[in-house]
C-alpha cells in the first residue's frame, strides 16, 4: 500500500535507491548511528495510524484505529509514545502506542441522547494527564433536536478505556483549534483567541479577533482546524483581512493581507500581525521553528514570508493541494499532507523536492504530527 | 394568517410564540446537527469569484468537505447521515467510481 520516494540530503536523483539503502543510518555512511530522529505521525483513510520516518519517507508502523478516521486530529503524548486520536465522526478519542498499537485511552463523547462533535479542538496537557476537547453537544429527541451550550470537557488518561470527562467547562462556540502552554494554560481559537485555566474553567480574551472594531480594516476571516505549529511551540492561525487605505469601507482604495494570530506557547506572549499579501487562498501556516520571522503556508502553493517586512519572498506551485503544513524539528525540512494521500517533503532553504510517501488512503482534514523521540523498529 | 386556527399542538405553540415574538435566538449550528448551516461558495468560485484559488484537483477537497458537512448540498454529510459514503474509495482521487449518490434511508 505504501509507496515512498525519497531523495537524501541534495543527492540526485539517480542516487534514489542507494540513498534509500543508507537511511537507516542517516544520510551518509560517516555518521553516527542516531538514538532517536524525527517521525511523522498522520492519520488516513480508510482507518489508519500511520507512523512515519520523517528523515527517510519511509513508514515503520501502521495502526488500525477502531473507528471512522475524521477529523484525524492527532495529540501526542510528552514522551511521543502515545498518539491521542480525536476520530469516530468528529465524537471519539482513542489513544494508541505507536509502537505496538495497543489502544490504551478511548472516550466516547456521546452520551446517551446527547450527542457530541468536536471539531478540531483537542490538546493535552504538558505532563500528559489530561487530554481536552472542546464539545459541541446537541440532545437528539425523537421529534427535534437542541442545541447545548458548548463546553470545554477535561478527561485523565490514566482512566484508560471508556473514560468519562472529570471536568467541564463552559466555553466560547465555535472553537475549531486548541493547544496547551508550557504551563498548562489552555488556549482556545474561537472568535478570538482566549486562555482558560483549566482548573477553574476561567478564560478571558488573549488575542481580539472578531470583536476588534477598528474601521480601516475589515473583519478577519478565520478558518483553521489544523492545531499546528509543535515544532516552533505555538499556536497559531492565518487570518485574511481587507485594509482600507483610504476611507474606511472603501474597497477601490484597499488592500488584502494575510495575518496570523499566534501564542508563544513557552512565554505565553501572543502576537497578532499582518505577514505578507494575500493572493491566493492559504489554509494553514506555521513560523519556522528557529527563524520566527519567516512565516510558511499552503494549499495549491507552498509560500515563503518575511513577517517584519510582510512581504512574499518565495512561492511554490504545488502537484497537487495540501491542507497542513509541518517543520521537522530541527526546522529544515518542510512537511506538506491533508487533503489527497501522499505526504511531501521539501528541503525549507532550496525547496528542492526530497520525497514523498504515498499512504494510500486520503488524510482529508487530518493533523499530522511531527515528533522526535527515540527509534522504532520497523513494523512493517 | 389572523383567519388560520392552530389546531394541533404544534402549531398551537407556534402560534403563540409568534405572537408573543419569544423565538430564541438563532444559534449557529456548528455542532452540525443533522447537517450545515455553512454555505460557503462551494466549488464554483474561489474567494475572489475565480477558480484559480479552488482546490487542485477537486478530489483534494472532497472529503475535507464530507467529512466536516462543510457544503451539505454539494456532498453527503458524513459526520452524521452517511459516514461510510467514502468506504470503497479510501483515494478519493483513484476510486471516485466508487462514490455513489445518496438516498434517504428507511429508518
Amino acid at each position: 500500500m505504501f509507496a515512498s520516494h525519497y531523495r537524501c540530503g541534495t543527492l540526485a536523483g539517480a542516487a534514489l535507491v542507494a540513498a534509500l539503502a543508507v537511511a537507516s543510518a542517516g544520510c551518509g555512511p560517516s555518521q553516527p548511528a542516531a538514538t532517536s530522529k524525527d517521525y511523522m505521525v498522520a492519520v488516513s483513510r480508510p482507518n489508519h495510524l500511520n507512523v512515519i520516518d520523517a528523515e527517510t519517507l519511509e513508514p515503520v508502523n501502521r495502526c488500525d484505529l477502531p473507528a471512522h478516521p475524521a477529523p484525524g486530529t492527532i495529540v501526542m503524548s510528552p514522551d511521543n509514545q502515545v498518539a491521542y486520536t480525536l476520530i469516530g465522526s468528529f465524537g471519539e478519542i482513542y489513544g494508541l502506542d505507536i509502537e505496538t498499537c495497543e489502544v490504551v485511552f478511548s472516550a466516547n463523547q456521546s452520551q446517551g441522547n446527547e450527542r457530541v462533535r468536536s471539531i478540531g479542538a483537542i490538546a493535552i496537557s504538558p505532563d500528559g494527564s489530561e487530554i481536552y476537547t472542546h464539545q459541541n453537544p446537541t440532545v437528539m429527541n425523537s421529534d427535534h433536536y437542541q442545541v447545548q451550550p458548548t463546553r470545554v470537557a477535561v478527561f485523565n488518561t490514566a482512566d484508560g478505556i471508556d473514560a468519562k470527562a472529570v471536568r467541564q467547562f463552559p466555553a466560547p462556540r465555535q472553537v475549531t483549534i486548541m493547544k496547551t502552554g508550557d504551563d498548562g494554560t489552555l488556549y482556545l481559537g474561537g472568535p478570538d483567541v482566549y486562555a482558560m485555566d483549566v482548573s477553574s474553567g476561567d478564560y478571558s480574551t488573549v488575542i481580539a479577533s472578531r470583536s476588534i472594531d477598528d474601521p480601516q480594516y475589515s473583519p478577519r476571516d478565520v478558518l483553521t482546524v489544523w492545531p499546528i505549529g509543535d515544532t516552533s511551540n505555538e499556536f497559531i492561525r492565518m487570518f485574511s483581512v481587507v485594509r482600507f487605505n483610504g476611507e474606511p469601507g472603501d474597497m477601490d482604495d484597499s488592500s488584502f493581507h494575510w495575518g496570523y494570530e499566534r501564542i508563544d506557547l513557552t512565554t505565553g506572549e501572543p502576537t497578532s500581525t499582518i505577514f505578507g499579501p494575500l493572493e491566493v487562498v492559504l489554509f494553514s501556516g506555521q513560523t519556522r521553528p528557529g527563524r520566527p520571522e519567516q512565516m510558511w503556508a499552503v494549499l495549491s502553493h507552498l509560500k515563503q514570508f518575511d513577517v517584519p517586512t510582510q512581504t512574499e519572498t518565495r512561492s511554490l506551485t504545488l502537484d497537487h493541494t495540501y491542507y497542513c503544513i509541518n517543520f521537522s524539528t530541527d526546522g529544515n525540512t518542510l512537511y506538506l499532507s491533508g487533503a489527497l494521500d501522499d505526504i511531501v517533503a521539501y528541503d525549507a532553504d532550496t525547496l528542492e523536492k526530497l520525497g514523498n510517501v504515498t499512504l494510500g488512503g486520503d488524510m482529508s482534514m487530518s493533523t499530522p504530527r511531527v515528533i522526535h523521540r527515540p527509534i522504532i523498529t520497523s513494523r512493517l | 394568517m389572523k383567519k388560520l386556527k392552530p389546531i394541533n399542538q404544534k402549531a398551537i405553540e407556534l402560534a403563540g410564540t409568534t405572537s408573543q415574538q419569544q423565538v430564541d435566538d438563532v444559534v449557529a449550528m456548528q455542532s452540525v446537527v443533522g447537517c450545515a448551516s455553512t454555505t460557503d461558495p462551494g466549488w464554483e468560485v474561489d474567494m475572489f469569484g475565480g477558480t484559480a484559488g479552488l482546490c487542485q484537483p477537486m478530489e483534494a477537497d472532497l472529503y475535507g468537505c464530507s467529512d466536516p458537512c462543510w457544503w451539505p448540498a454539494q456532498v453527503p454529510d458524513m459526520m452524521n447521515t452517511y459516514p461510510d459514503w467514502s468506504a470503497d474509495a479510501p483515494s478519493a482521487a483513484k476510486n471516485w467510481r466508487n462514490l455513489d449518490s445518496v438516498y434517504p434511508g428507511k429508518e
